[in-house]
């Protein structure tokens, strides 16, 4: 019988065939794993590395101790003059007390408050599945200082430090008084969170508040774009919104494969690159955070598109900034480079939020507008028609608009329930038409 | 059921009992009747009633929990539950074998919801097989706890977390769960990897419980042993050393499964104290319509009948079948003869997987309160699904094992009235191996369980999520392997990359982008597939075939049946894994030729002479000097290919066609036992060669049967294949796929069909003597003439001496020529 490793390459060799066989490939061919060294090293050998003190050389950082264990922590400075694209740093800047005034707002309704600095946090993982296997060898930190932007790295330079690295990490974050993310609801804190209850760490982020930009941005800068994510991806919106092009940026796939090389071989020469990678990202979260907020600071005028505008209503209304938000509301749907879409879902913020404030009149004027438009999607007019009907039985006790009304919303596309509420509507109004001994119009 | 247990025992009904007595009368008088040639009603027996047997609460029982039992009027425990009890309070792994409707429920409930009441850190996790018996047991546990809740002011979380659960519910689960019931599957894929977000389980967990144990056998509990390991691994990252409470129907070797699954010692409670009403057990066989071709009639037709004469005594009634498709026919036949009026309530109901939930519900609770006269059911009922306890349990075929027989006739069973269990066989050679022979279901001790959680297929996968889970250390221990050297082939594919650590233990980190879990079904060896794509209207996928078997299932013309449904395969994609199928309607299926042969790589162990291992045969005296006997077990080569198949009419099973194929060949390393035919007992047989040939095929035919019997497995788990066991090839194929010329001593293998070996081939050859000996019964107790596909297969594969020469084979093997030739 063959030895015990001989079969198992033979398992694997059979696992890697079945494995190519079954699944699509993911990114382009060749590059799924360029990880694996093309001559592995004998079993129980440990590879020779190359020397670790190149690596702080190389990235430009310098040794975190703790425990006796390693990491290495690099620095960068962003002065005032730094142009990000087309827009100086000193221009996107907090006031003094370190936070735009209406910043809060884009935390959320309920969020803690706590002072202190924001904190900006990227990670750079060795996969996308999460899990305990899951871990972020590069944990991206940025924050405004002395009127610029510092941003700290610490790079996880062999798994032994880990806990020792997290320790650090929470020390920075320790401070701060908002977590800024981009995307990092759904992974970056989880992660984070993964990472220290495995070390039996208390997690620093637990009763921050945090913003996850990624939401705010698809609010107001969302593109007409079926096939992709709307041009919201942190790299496209840095170029749409600060004209910056990134050059020789390294493809996010190959991130895991380049550090996974650095782990076998002690070779950092493709890490420089990722380096670079996570502070332009952090870079341009910042620049992106201190566009919203300079929006938000600015006002309903200061919005350049409908979208805009609209995102700004909807970010006022959570806020509780009402007259701000319906302001915006308006400002969208009267814009002049409103689309149907965009003018519709002005109209109706603007409805459901005047109707909300019990200012009927303006809620109905918000409907009306809706059903004057042309190509209007079915649900929205449908809700405009409903609403109206509404309105003009129970309010303006109109029963003979509020039929037209009501019937409009019966021939408009609709699931069963709703067409048989609308049904309901109608018999109603008919039998409260009979009892005042109103002429009934008839149906068809 | 717990809810069995503490109802008040139904006093007796001699109204009841009686009319039971009669409808067994009537059946059992079939015996003596003309029509009968070959005994209609091939057993009854009578299992006695038994009392109720009671002990005391054991130590450390929290009164609090005492005090719910109460007001639910329990105030005594049964035997086993008090020792089960105990066993795990104490901190003693137990496994518990009693029979269905004997209280096990409580035996895992009672010491998890005490632990808990006494520290509310406590948690426990429950697995069951399937996502139905989770959602069961929590409407159980549901209201123990709510009791338990309201008496302590603690609130106590129950949850089930699977697939179903919805993701923003998860959290909250975590959190607020006492005790999570779950799947194999869901701790495999969802909780292990995520195992961070379960700290306060892990950290906390005292009591692991696993319901159902006998599911776990094969590939599954193969599996289950490694995601046990895993989750022993992570139990000690946390510092928790959980006991484990488990439940199994009566199979063999409940205590080394629950040892070989867990890997630490159990506590056995196998003595049941729960009270037993008198139950009859018949077994009967549809009677030879056709002496020639060994055809019966219709087994469902025979079931319809039994089934009547117990619901025209008003009594209740399950039927269990064994497909979806039986179901739905025999809960048509039995609508027509006993249902009211249209308008009127459904006394008859069907009940199978694929019914909804709501359904379902409402047809347990109709069994409960009795307004349910009659279900007719696949499997989905054999597990602990609460129906209350029934009059009468017809099993329409075979179950498969013994055990799952045992599980099924279970539901029949009163409290202190008379209940029956039928089982009327199909022409499936198990079905009939054991209508005749019942000796064999009510004399043997039931099947074993047989796992091998070291197959290197299942342990390379489990190291792959476990070295995801939390590093490996370079002295750390998993399975019976070194797991360094796996670590290390692991490296060398960059999965894991080897730190050494400051302190000289270094670890063994993953290093891959991947998620492994996701890679690895645990209800299969591979997870490769072939999707099934019906063109019919459109294309949608309706179903999915393993890679090993789709070949044989999904080649071009085979018909494809899905809940009853017909479809054909037009075409099959073998590179892209897609079987392309149209709806048709036809009245045959398909039954593919594979041709496989078998080359030993390896032989682990041989016989030293007929009857030296395993049955301890006590006809073979000690008289002769070690010789080296047929049987081996060892590793083997399988290289398989389909060549063609059969068209065979359904009902009838008659051959009407057939058509030849050309597919890719599949080739696996895996073990096997396999049977040497000596060349002196071929030399010495008295018949042409073609006539050899079919006396070896015929004896490989029934050997399968048995073994599939004796290994507990189901028919595709083992194959077999006839050959000199050489390099080389055997060209020519007969009809049945088997060589056309045997070489002078042909070897039969009975093979693992998953690569690497599953553990069935080791026990087998240990059962060697008792595998001859009931292959020797099967064929010289069947009555057909010339061979059937209860024996050694249809005529029309084997030829017409096939029966004759099997027999004379095994007779020779048992005596070798040699011998007989010494003795002279």
């Amino acid at each position: 019988m063959s030895s015990l490793a001989d079969r198992l390459r033979g398992v694997m060799a059979g696992n890697v065939l079945k494995e190519n066989v079954g699944r699509p490939l993911s990114g382009p061919p060749g590059a799924s794993d360029p990880g694996v060294p093309a001559a592995p090293a004998p079993w129980g050998g440990v590879e020779r590395r190359t020397d670790i003190e190149d690596a702080a050389q190389l990235l430009g950082g310098e040794w975190g101790e703790r425990h006796g264990h390693r990491f290495l922590v690099i620095d960068r400075k962003y002065p005032p003059g730094h142009r990000h694209g087309q827009i100086t740093l000193a221009d996107t800047l907090p006031p003094e007390d370190g936070c735009w005034p209406r910043f809060p707002i884009l935390n959320g309704p309920a969020a803690p408050s706590r002072r202190g600095r924001m904190l900006f946090i990227d990670l750079e993982t060795t996969g996308l599945a999460g899990g305990a296997g899951t871990y972020a060898f590069l944990v991206g930190c940025a924050w405004y200082q002395d009127g610029g932007l510092r941003v700290r790295q610490f790079f996880l330079s062999s798994f032994s430090a880990e806990r020792a690295l997290l320790e650090a990490v929470a020390e920075t974050a320790d401070s701060c008084g908002a977590v800024v993310t981009y995307n990092g609801k759904s992974f970056d804190l989880p992660l984070m969170e993964t990472r220290f209850v495995l070390h039996r760490l208390e997690t620093p982020f637990a009763g921050v508040a945090h913003v996850d930009m990624l939401h705010h941005a698809r609010r107001l800068w969302r593109r007409e774009d079926p096939a992709g994510d709307g041009g919201c991806g942190l790299g496209a919106l840095e170029e749409s919104l600060c004209g910056h092009v990134r050059e020789g940026d390294v493809p996010g796939f190959q991130i895991p494969a380049r550090y996974f090389h650095f782990v076998r071989s002690g070779d950092a020469r493709g890490l420089a690159a990722v380096m670079e990678h996570n502070r332009l990202d952090l870079v341009s979260l910042a620049m992106v955070t201190a566009r919203a907020a300079q929006l938000l600071d600015d006002g309903p005028p200061a919005a350049r598109t409908a979208r805009e505008a609209l995102g700004m209503g909807r970010l006022y209304e959570r806020g509780g900034m009402t007259i701000e938000a319906r302001a915006a509301f308006l400002r969208a749907a009267e814009h002049r480079d409103a689309d149907t879409l965009t003018c519709a879902e002005a109209w109706r913020a603007y409805a459901v939020l005047s109707r909300r404030q019990r200012r009927f009149a303006d809620a109905a004027a918000g409907w009306r507008q809706i059903l004057d438009l042309r190509r209007c999607p079915p649900a929205i007019l449908r809700e405009a028609s409903e609403a109206l009907a509404v309105h003009h039985e129970h309010r303006l006790r109109d029963l003979q608009a509020a039929r037209a009304f009501a019937l409009q919303t019966l021939h408009l596309n609709a699931t069963r329930s709703r067409h048989q509420a609308a049904q309901h509507r109608l018999a109603r109004l008919d039998r409260k038409l009979g009892d005042t001994g109103a002429v009934a119009v008839p149906l068809f | 059921m717990i809810s069995c247990a503490m109802l008040p025992a139904r006093r007796t009904d001699p109204a009841h009992d009686t009319a039971l007595q009669t409808a067994l009368d009537r059946l059992t008088a079939g015996v003596e009747r003309p029509d009968t040639p070959d005994g209609w009603v091939t057993a009854v027996r009578r299992l006695p009633a038994r009392q109720a047997e009671y002990a005391a609460f054991p130590d450390g029982f929290d009164p609090v929990v005492r005090e719910i039992l109460r007001d639910r009027g329990i105030d005594q425990l049964y035997t086993h539950q008090a020792a089960a009890i105990g066993h795990a309070l104490a901190g003693r792994n137990v496994v518990i074998t009693t029979p269905t409707a004997s209280g096990k429920t409580l035996c895992y409930n009672a010491p998890v919801l005490s632990a808990i009441l006494r520290d509310a850190s406590t948690r426990a996790l429950y697995l069951f097989p399937t996502k139905a018996l989770a959602q069961d047991q929590l409407a159980e546990l549901h209201e123990l706890s709510d009791q338990g809740s309201r008496r302590t002011g603690h609130e106590i979380g129950v949850f089930t977390y699977d697939g179903d659960t919805p993701q923003d519910a998860r959290r909250a689960i975590r959190g607020r769960a006492h005790v999570v019931l779950s799947n194999p599957d869901m701790i495999h894929s969802g909780i292990l990897p995520h195992h961070p977000r379960w700290a306060k389980l892990f950290e906390n967990l005292k009591f692991v419980v696993i319901d159902e144990l006998h599911a776990y056998r094969g590939v599954f509990g193969s599996h289950l042993t490694n995601v046990l390991r895993r989750l022993r691994r992570i139990c000690g990252h946390y510092g928790s050393h959980p006991v484990f409470i488990c439940s199994s129907a009566t199979i063999a070797n409940p205590r080394e499964l629950a040892e070989a699954l867990v890997e630490q010692p159990f506590e056995l409670i196998s003595e049941s104290g729960a009270p037993r009403g008198e139950k009859f057990f018949l077994f009967v066989n549809p009677p030879v319509v056709n002496q020639q071709l060994g055809i019966r009639r219709s087994y469902l037709a025979e079931t319809r009948r039994v089934a009547s004469e117990f619901l025209r005594r008003k009594l209740q009634l399950i039927v269990f079948t064994q497909s979806r498709l039986t179901t739905e026919i025999l809960t048509t036949y039995l609508k027509d003869d006993f249902d009211g009026p249209p308008g009127t309530r459904d006394e008859i109901r069907g009940y199978r997987g694929g019914y909804l939930p709501q359904r379902r519900r409402e047809i347990e609770k109709g069994l409960r309160e009795g307004s349910v006269r009659a279900v007719v059911s696949t499997n989905a009922l054999e597990l602990g699904i609460d129906i209350g306890a029934l009059d009468v349990c017809v099993m329409a075929g075979y179950p498969g094992t013994i055990a799952a027989t045992w599980q099924r006739a279970g539901r029949a069973g009163r409290r202190s009235s008379r209940s029956a269990a039928v089982l009327v066989g199909s022409s499936a050679p198990l079905d009939q191996f054991v209508v005749r022979n019942p000796s064999y279901f009510f004399d043997a001790p039931p099947e074993h369980a047989l796992i091998n959680p070291d197959n290197l297929h299942i342990l390379v996968d489990h190291v792959k999520c476990a070295a995801f889970e939390l590093p490996f250390t370079t002295v750390e221990q998993y399975g019976r392997h070194d797991v360094q050297e796996v670590l290390g082939v692991l490296a060398e594919s960059g999965l894991v990359h080897r730190a050494e650590g400051a302190e000289g233990e270094g670890h063994w980190q993953w290093t891959n982008e991947s998620y492994p879990a996701d890679a690895v079904s645990l209800r299969s060896i591979s997870s490769d597939n072939f999707v099934v794509v019906d063109t019919t209207d459109g294309a949608d996928v309706i179903g999915e075939t393993s890679f090993n078997s789709g070949p044989a299932t999904l080649h071009e013309k085979a018909i494809y049946l899905i809940e009853g449904a017909l479809y054909q395969v037009e075409k099959l994609d073998f590179d892209g894994r897609k079987a392309y199928v149209r709806r048709i309607d036809c009245d045959y299926y398909t039954d593919a030729i594979t041709y496989t042969k078998v080359t030993v790589l390896e032989t682990f162990e041989q016989g030293s002479g007929i009857g030296d291992q395993g049955s301890g045969n006590p006809e073979t005296p000690g008289l002769r000097p070690p010789v080296p006997g047929p049987s081996r077990h060892g590793e083997v080569h399988v290289s398989s290919r389909v060549v063609g198949f059969k068209k065979i009419k359904f009902y009838t099973n008659e051959n009407v066609g057939s058509g030849e194929l050309d597919l890719p060949e599949q080739q696996m390393h895996t073990t096997a036992y396999w049977l040497t035919v000596p060349p002196e007992v071929m030399g010495a047989l008295p018949y042409a060669a073609d006539d050899r040939r079919d006396g070896v095929v015929g004896l490989a035919f029934a050997m399968r049967q048995v073994a599939q019997l004796l290994l507990m497995c189901d028919r595709q788990d083992i194959g077999i294949s006839i050959g000199s066991g050489e390099q080389g090839d055997d060209t020519d194929l007969n009809r049945a796929g088997f060589p056309a010329k045997l070489s002078d001593q042909p070897r039969i293998f009975v093979y693992d069909n998953y690569p690497g070996g599953i553990g069935f081939s080791q026990p087998l050859f240990a059962m060697h003597g008792e595998l001859l000996g009931r292959t020797q019964a099967l064929i010289a107790g069947c009555e057909c003439a010339q061979g059937c596909p209860t024996c050694v297969g249809p005529v029309g594969n084997t030829g017409p001496l096939a029966k004759t020469v099997a027999l004379r084979i095994l007779a020779m093997i048992a005596t070798p020529p040699q011998l007989e030739e010494g003795a002279a």
